[in-house]
């Protein structure tokens, strides 16, 4: 029974697969900042909340890996589900620019709780704490992907519009000549491609040991 | 719109690995042969396709008439897991030699978002039974063919020089982003030219 420490928030070499699978579908909200900050905190809220939960209940009766597996199923789609009925309520917006992408946190979720290496059941603080730096580290992944496509691809950085901050950043001498090819579905694949080169070639040297994307399981 | 236009739209324009980033892990994590490619590819195919019709029932014929549309990610993302399930007990009991061979494990499918985005997609589409059938076949063969593209692609690339790092899984998301760009040829506008107006 172990879970990753709430304070790693370096990716260990177990869990790097495992980010990169629930990244895949993420990428495709990356193409701006402010919506990689939307579907983030979104992972962050049902991570965290379904790992409280799981927990909870984790002393029902029976908890093998089937039932576990079925109870995360049902609490990461009723929690994405309520996620999207505060998101069109509250910020139309961010449901409108998410789309078919905001009823993907329930996957994302079950992939970075569930499948992942030592999620087993824990205390509640525990389970609250670890799925917080679970989501906190495919945040910064989300995000750092956003950041390069958004900079590079169109010049701009958008975030929240907040007093007389207009909510979007604007790079001179990129915004000019911008390489739009990084904001199109291609440029995410390769960011998310070249950064998972960059994690198998820096991870040993941090002392990390290295492990495929292929060998997920 | 046209079936001809449903096919190519689902298979090319809006191809779910390529367009829409769905479903690019098990494709680019596959064990990298061509029996692996056909296998998840088929895989995929059907599953998509099921899903597409079973999503299509679900919506039009329980969610929507009895007013539960906010159930739908729940019911959604429970059905797709359900019919990966079934069609993987299936493979197992007909084609036992098959999946194994896909190096994709039973979470990666199960959970995996392409089913889940075309049920997404159709739904919102509003497409009827017999185009969601569709829909989901030509999406499945999209996804069936962009997987053969990608390990075709890689099996010249092994016995490339290429960067240790990048070896594998990297190398296999940078080729999905090349053809990513490539299948920008096919837009709204190849579909005008194919079709007519």
């Amino acid at each position: 029974m172990k879970v990753p420490s709430p304070s790693a928030a370096a990716p260990d070499a177990t869990l790097l697969p495992v980010l990169f699978l629930g990244l895949c579908p993420a990428i495709a909200v990356t193409a701006r900042v402010v919506d990689a900050v939307w579907m983030s905190a979104g992972v962050i809220l049902v991570l965290a909340l379904s790992g409280l939960a799981m927990s909870l209940l984790s002393g029902q009766g029976d908890s093998g890996p089937t039932v576990r597996w079925l109870r995360a199923l049902v609490i990461t789609a009723l929690l994405t589900a309520s996620l999207e009925a505060a998101l069109v309520a509250f910020a139309p917006v961010a449901s409108a620019a998410l789309g078919i992408y905001a009823p993907l946190i329930a996957v994302n979720c079950l992939v970075l709780g569930v499948v992942s290496p030592g999620s087993l059941p824990a205390s509640p603080p525990r389970s609250l704490l670890a799925g917080l730096a679970r989501g906190a580290q495919f945040a910064v992944a989300l995000v750092f992907i956003a950041l390069i496509r958004e900079a590079l691809g169109a010049g701009t950085i958008t975030l929240f519009r907040i007093g007389a901050f207009t909510g979007t950043i604007v790079i001179t001498g990129i915004i000019e000549r911008p390489a739009r090819a990084l904001g199109a579905a291609g440029g995410g694949l390769l960011c998310l491609g070249y950064l998972a080169g960059a994690f198998r070639a820096v991870a040993p040297r941090a002392g990390v040991k290295s492990s495929s994307p292929e060998k997920a399981e | 719109m046209s079936w001809m236009a449903i096919i190519l739209t689902f298979a090319l324009v809006d191809n779910v690995i390529l367009s829409r980033l769905l479903g690019v892990y098990p494709a680019a994590a596959s064990a990298g042969t061509m029996k692996a490619a056909a296998g998840i590819g088929g895989f995929m195919a059907v599953l998509m396709a099921g899903s597409a019709v079973a999503g299509w029932a679900l919506d039009s014929l329980v969610l929507v008439p009895l007013g539960f549309t906010l159930l739908r990610t729940p019911v959604f993302v429970f059905m797709v897991v359900g019919l990966s399930a079934a069609l993987r007990a299936l493979c197992a009991l007909f084609f036992p030699s098959l999946l194994p061979a896909t190096g994709v494990s039973i979470p990666e499918i199960g959970v995996n978002t392409a089913g889940l985005g075309l049920v997404l997609i159709i739904t919102r589409g509003e497409y009827s039974a017999l185009e969601s059938l569709v829909a989901g076949f030509a999406a499945g063969a999209g996804y069936f063919m962009v997987t053969a593209m990608m390990t075709a692609i890689r099996e010249r690339l092994d016995v490339e020089p290429v960067p240790g790092a990048l070896k594998g899984f990297p190398l296999q998301l940078i080729t999905a982003g090349l053809m990513a760009y490539a299948f920008m040829a096919f837009d709204r506008a190849f579909l005008v030219r194919i079709l007519g107006g």
